[in-house]
């Protein structure tokens, strides 16, 4: 990517000061969310005599132009005023020759009225000739949880993580932010993209895709400035790195409501699916899926066949598990006569199955057979993944302990076995509760149904064939 | 005449819309296999041409201001002989005075038949996004009704070729079916591949519509074709 923008974003991202112009109460979200920031003093700029009390009560000193404040080189700014004023600050940032700017702003060409649509021209203007770079107009900013840059008061400082967020919409950046890390993948740096006047979705995607921290690329879009500039971009960055894409606007009226709230272009959604099979992209429907793909292809090993070997709490989830997979291109195949032998051994009731899936009513009583049974499908050669269910039917209440050493089997799986191996959580008794955060500490994938487990495989086997394909 | 000449022609006469012996020609110069056209502007000149091509041929109406030839009653199939030919070139015109009054009608053009196949589509459009793209699907209700196409940013690779092909959900046609044999999907995927590298090329092409192409058991050709010139060309 353009040297210049990366330095500028390098800087923007660990910014030595920040400052946040026309902030309001009773929220001051954008002050609040920095007067904390552990890497430089954050400033204040409002001329409204009502505002700056409540301003200085945080702490934070305000003054009344960007051209006041004590600092030579300015390195974060959050523009925060109406939309008629937006030219001007920009102005002041050009002349205080602001590293980064956000502006928060909303209201430009996705208003579809003129003034909007005159100032977005305005603004798409300055930012060329200044080469001044900008977030936005119309987002929720930038964040480095690292290093304590916040993009909102929920959001905290933490240890560095590995994913990328860039999305146009605020709310969505706000959910994949506090839901991925929730699901023990934090976030290396995020970027609310809003309206990408200045730079472009194409300029953040090859930025991520430079960025050692970040792993993975999790995007929001509902169009791009520019295609072809996007499209190269996302042929180079998805060769390096999974880039999953949740592309809103799919449908007529998904599109028209895209219109109206980042101005963006509608293109036929076949399109953009062509686009990610010809790039290696992971489209995906929803931020579940997004939080599920990136657990499989973050926490598991890479997915190389369709072939999946299930544990399953009763004979339902047999067949229903069954039912996914083939919706999601996988097959839940027969497994090996010795593989069979050994089972056999265990599955002594009538009733219940071991003809893959298999069908535990019953017969797993304890860990040293579910181990057995994990073992079984990892040594199985017509077996390529592994899923077991942890849910209401496989409590084991005379076992206090059962899912401690579960989870012991389940790690030794993770670590001895090439396979693939995902916990798929069912129901919401105590048993899924509890699990839940050791599979977490443990980075072992669980994800809570069996059709998002299949869907989040199945999209995990298409990434992995697609890389092998292009990078052949 | 060569690729540069028509869009030139066109231009000069103040044209977007190739006719179809202009648009195959065009085709043609790129390597892609259309079906033999020649124009005739008498009854004559039609039969004339028929012997040169070999029957059976195609008789379609020749006109700047139509481009649904068939809609028009301008398309008349499987001509055997000289005199089918000659009645045919009758049709064709009196149907097509009749239901598009005012047309200006050059004449006909005689076309070679293609082999029988399965019918797709090959287009090209201009996305305000993603600047050129190629769209495949199966000819006929597939692409009218059940909108089964897929679509690829041009210019394809290889892969994305063959992927594009297998993506529609009609794909299994393409595979054979009860007595029609499997078509040549090699060749397919080439005649995608060249018609993506021709409008890569050809900047000033807006669209394009390859349909039908009849894909056959050894092979792939277009038996109609459309091109459509960019406006800032003019």
């Amino acid at each position: 990517m353009d040297a210049t923008l990366k330095k500028k974003l390098d800087i923007g991202f660990n910014p030595r000061n920040i400052v946040v112009v026309g902030d309001k109460g009773p929220n001051y979200n954008w002050l609040k969310s920095s007067a904390e920031y552990p890497g430089g003093p954050t400033y204040s700029v409002q001329l409204d005599e009502n505002e700056i009390p409540g301003i200085e009560e945080l702490g934070i000193k305000n003054f009344k132009s960007l051209h006041d404040i004590p600092e030579d080189e300015i390195d974060y700014v959050i523009i925060a005023v109406p939309r008629r004023i937006v030219p001007f600050i920009l102005k002041d940032c050009i002349e205080k020759k602001v590293t980064l700017v956000a502006c928060y702003t909303a209201g430009f060409a996705e208003t579809h009225e003129e003034e909007g649509i005159q100032l977005s021209e305005t603004i798409i203007n300055m930012c060329k000739e200044a080469d001044l770079a900008m977030v936005g107009p119309n987002c929720l900013c930038i964040s480095n949880p690292k290093v304590g840059l916040l993009s909102n008061t929920s959001q905290r400082t933490g240890p560095g993580g590995f994913v990328g967020v860039l999305s146009m919409s605020g709310t969505h950046t706000g959910t994949m932010i506090s839901a991925l890390t929730a699901h023990g993948m934090p976030i290396s740096k995020s970027v609310s993209m809003g309206n990408s006047l200045s730079i472009e979705q194409s300029d953040w995607l090859e930025y991520l895709g430079e960025d050692e921290e970040t792993k993975i690329i999790c995007m929001y879009l509902e169009g791009v400035r520019n295609g072809r500039q996007f499209y190269d971009s996302l042929k180079k960055v998805a060769a390096k790195k999974p880039v999953v894409i949740l592309k809103g606007g799919q449908t007529a009226d998904g599109a028209r409501a895209a219109t109206s709230h980042t101005a963006s272009l509608a293109s036929p959604f076949a399109i953009w699916s062509g686009m990610f099979q010809q790039t290696g992209a992971i489209g995906v429907n929803s931020t579940d899926e997004i939080i599920d793909v990136a657990k499989v292809l973050t926490m598991a090993k890479p997915v190389s066949g369709n072939r999946l070997g299930v544990i399953a709490s009763t004979g339902g989830q047999s067949v229903l598990v069954s039912d996914a997979s083939a919706k999601h291109d996988l097959t839940v195949p027969a497994l090996e006569e010795s593989s069979y032998e050994k089972l056999r051994e265990l599955f002594t009731l009538t009733g219940n199955s071991y003809r893959n899936p298999l069908d535990v009513t019953g017969v797993l009583n304890t860990a040293e057979e579910g181990d057995m049974m994990l073992n079984v499908l990892a040594d199985d050669p017509n077996i390529d993944i592994i899923a077991m269910e942890v849910g209401d039917f496989t409590q084991r209440r005379n076992d206090p302990d059962f899912y401690d050493n579960m989870i012991k089997n389940f790690q030794s799986i993770k670590e001895n076995s090439d396979k693939p191996f995902i916990v798929v959580q069912t129901g919401m008794e105590d048993v899924v509760l509890k699990t839940r955060e050791t599979l977490k500490e443990k980075g072992i994938p669980s994800i809570y149904s069996f059709l998002r487990g299949t869907q989040a495989l199945g999209r995990a086997k298409d990434y992995y064939t697609a890389q092998a394909e292009i990078n052949s | 005449m060569t690729t540069q000449s028509i869009i030139d022609q066109a231009k000069k006469e103040k044209r977007l819309i190739l006719t179809e012996e202009e648009s195959k020609t065009l085709l043609a110069d790129a390597n892609i296999r259309t079906t033999k056209i020649a124009a005739a502007s008498t009854r004559d000149e039609a039969i004339n041409k028929a012997d040169e091509i070999g029957y059976p041929v195609v008789v379609k109406i020749d006109s700047t201001d139509i481009t649904h030839k068939s809609d028009v009653g301008g398309v008349s199939v499987n001509l055997k002989d000289a005199n089918e030919v000659g009645e045919a070139f009758d049709t064709v015109i009196s149907s097509a005075k009749e239901n598009a009054p005012g047309a200006s009608i050059q004449g006909v053009t005689v076309q070679e038949m293609a082999d029988p196949g399965v019918e797709v589509i090959i287009g090209l459009s201009k996305d305000p996004q993603f600047g050129p793209v190629l769209m495949f699907g199966l000819g006929g209700i597939a692409v009218e009704i059940l909108k089964d196409v897929a679509f690829r940013i041009v210019p394809l690779e290889k892969r994305d070729a063959k992927q594009l092909i297998r993506e529609i959900k009609g794909f299994a046609m393409l595979e054979g079916y009860r007595n029609l044999p499997a078509v040549d999907l090699e060749k397919l995927e080439d005649l995608v591949l060249q018609v993506s590298e021709f409008a890569w090329a050809h900047p000033e092409i807006a669209e394009m519509d390859l349909n039908p192409v009849i894909a056959q058991a050894d092979g792939a050709i277009a038996a109609d074709a459309r091109v459509i010139l960019e406006e800032e060309s003019q």
